[in-house]
């Protein structure tokens, strides 16, 4: 596992071996999280791999069976209250009371955390449920409580928050606005955020660091940067006459593999991207698309993850 | 803090009809008494001679314990059904309060509700004896312990009714054990003086009644301490 250089301590969230047993099955098995000020770490796995096991031990709901959690620099075991007070959480699926109001159900969280009054009216801002907080939330759509969620977690204006599977069950329109949401924190708020997801797509268009976790034990963890460089990303040119075009290639160097009209360079450079193509346009072949191959990163995950389809 | 979690509590049981089956169960005590009394106030009257309050009073104590039991089942249950219902344990848990405060919030939720209820059938016991025209000399002592020393001798029903509903989201397993609970104190006369079921109708008519409401305070007590560590123990999900 590759580390990011960054001296032990200076991370806002560290683990350190932190193991789950369940009835002597360890579901969570020796996890190191690394999480610095301000990313957005993209907690990924297969459904049952730990990712909610590993949240719940993150929010002290959960004992750890062995290993502590560090955050803010200090143990979760010996000042969870100090802790939690900066720290806003959503767990699995929103919880809320459904014969209370929007406004109500976020006063009942505000009272607990002793913040002030306008805190209330900050967070159904930023989620834009403004309009609907006088509505019983029973009548609330998935998406609207999954908002009214995100504001509960705000509300105590957290350095860290903690979303686990926050695009769970909504529409494309919903999840998007989710995603559009939880990109503008750490910008507008200075927030860090976990975010745990069994969607690459999902964490790939948020996450600036990621963690992958398979069967309980951590197995990726490192920049969204350095996971896309593992790719190392295909070109592949659509081109007419392409057997031709094919061995010209060969000739001048490029190891680049043939499949019917289509050409692909690996870790191809931007120069050499440009080059190849002057060279074909030289040559008179037409070239119809130069495309960078993305499935290359789907398959990184799946050889890690050895699932299919979705983490 | 104590201050808080309680009006945390309050606000989350608005428009929950929690009031209202507190309110219910001493209605309810009162009206059958009124039926008892407006069939029978001949026989009554005569059954208890000069001393009617006592005799109303007596009435009212065979139906109130049955109506103790079973309510506070009801309370308990419905108190933590909030969260249940609400997946709200993890949210509330991942709050920087402690689990001490959350147990006692929702303990001291259904002690509030159920002194409610005291106090209403104290109320109504009292305006029903003064309708029905008895001796303005009200017997305030009698009335007074009647009323509270039953629900003291009841703690240790509350507190485990308390316990088991928080901790299981399927409610019925609580549930069963509070009806059986009620089931198993009318047959009370035939109890040893140990046995907790007994120990609310000690508290309404034995001459021992201060010692059964103080067994039940410190058994109460007891239960509530190991109920709050499991609780403080439990994983969360």
């Amino acid at each position: 596992m590759k580390m990011m250089k960054q001296a032990s301590g200076s991370w806002l969230l560290e683990t350190k071996g932190l193991t789950k047993k369940l009835g002597g099955k360890a579901v969570v098995r020796d996890v190191d999280l690394r999480i610095g000020e301000g990313d957005i770490y993209g907690f990924l796995g297969p459904n049952g791999a730990g990712k909610t096991t590993t949240i719940r031990m993150l929010l002290g709901l959960a004992k750890p069976t062995r290993g502590g959690v560090t955050v803010f620099g200090k143990s979760l075991a010996a000042n969870r209250m100090e802790i939690l007070r900066h720290v806003g959480s959503l767990v699995e699926y929103p919880s809320y009371y459904g014969h209370l109001t929007g406004t109500e159900n976020l006063e009942v969280i505000r009272r607990l955390l002793d913040v002030p009054k306008e805190r209330i009216a900050e967070a159904l801002s930023i989620v834009r449920l403004e309009k609907d907080a006088g509505r019983a939330v029973k009548g609330y759509s998935l998406g609207m409580k999954q908002r009214l969620g995100i504001a509960a977690a705000l509300l105590g204006n957290p350095r860290l928050l903690i979303l686990d599977e926050p695009t769970n069950g909504l529409d494309p329109a919903g999840i998007q606005e989710m995603r559009e949401l939880i990109k503008s924190l750490p910008g507008q708020r200075g927030v860090t955020i976990l975010l745990s997801s069994h969607l690459l797509s999902e964490v790939e268009l948020m996450a600036t660091k990621v963690g992958i976790i398979r069967s309980g034990s951590l197995i990726y963890q490192d920049s969204i940067a350095s996971l896309k460089a593992r790719t190392a990303g295909r070109i592949r040119f659509s081109v007419s006459e392409p057997e031709d075009a094919w061995k010209r290639l060969l000739e001048l160097g490029f190891e680049a593999e043939r499949d019917q009209s289509r050409l692909t360079v690996g870790g191809a450079a931007d120069r050499t991207v440009a080059s190849i193509v002057a060279e074909l346009v030289r040559r008179g072949h037409s070239v119809y698309r130069v495309e960078e191959e993305r499935s290359s990163l789907e398959s990184v995950f799946l050889e890690m993850t050895g699932t299919g389809g979705s983490l | 803090m104590i201050g808080r979690m309680l009006s945390v509590e309050l606000l989350k049981i608005r428009r929950k009809l929690l009031w209202m089956l507190a309110a219910l169960g001493p209605v309810g005590v009162i009206g059958l008494q009124a039926v008892n009394y407006g069939l029978r106030y001949d026989y009554l009257m005569k059954l208890y001679g000069d001393s009617p309050w006592e005799g109303l009073l007596q009435q009212v104590g065979s139906l109130m314990l049955p109506a103790l039991f079973i309510g506070l089942a009801l309370v308990a249950s419905m108190s933590a059904g909030i969260e249940h219902q609400a997946g709200a344990w993890k949210q509330l848990l991942a709050l920087p309060v402690t689990r001490l405060q959350v147990f006692g919030g929702k303990v001291m939720l259904s002690l509030l509700l159920l002194l409610a209820s005291c106090t209403l059938l104290l109320l109504l016991t009292l305006g029903m004896g003064l309708l029905l025209g008895f001796d303005p000399q009200v017997p305030w002592a009698e009335i007074v312990r009647q009323s509270y020393l039953p629900y003291l001798a009841a703690l240790p029903f509350i507190a485990l009714q308390s316990w088991l509903s928080i901790v299981m989201a399927n409610q019925a397993l609580p549930l069963t054990v509070g009806t059986l609970g009620m089931v198993l104190s009318m047959f009370s006369l035939l109890m040893p003086a140990w046995m907790p079921w007994g120990w609310p109708d000690r508290a309404v008519r034995s001459a021992d009644a201060l010692q059964a409401a103080g067994s039940g305070l410190a058994l109460g007590v007891l239960v509530l301490l190991i109920g709050y560590a499991h609780f403080a123990r439990k994983d969360v999900s």
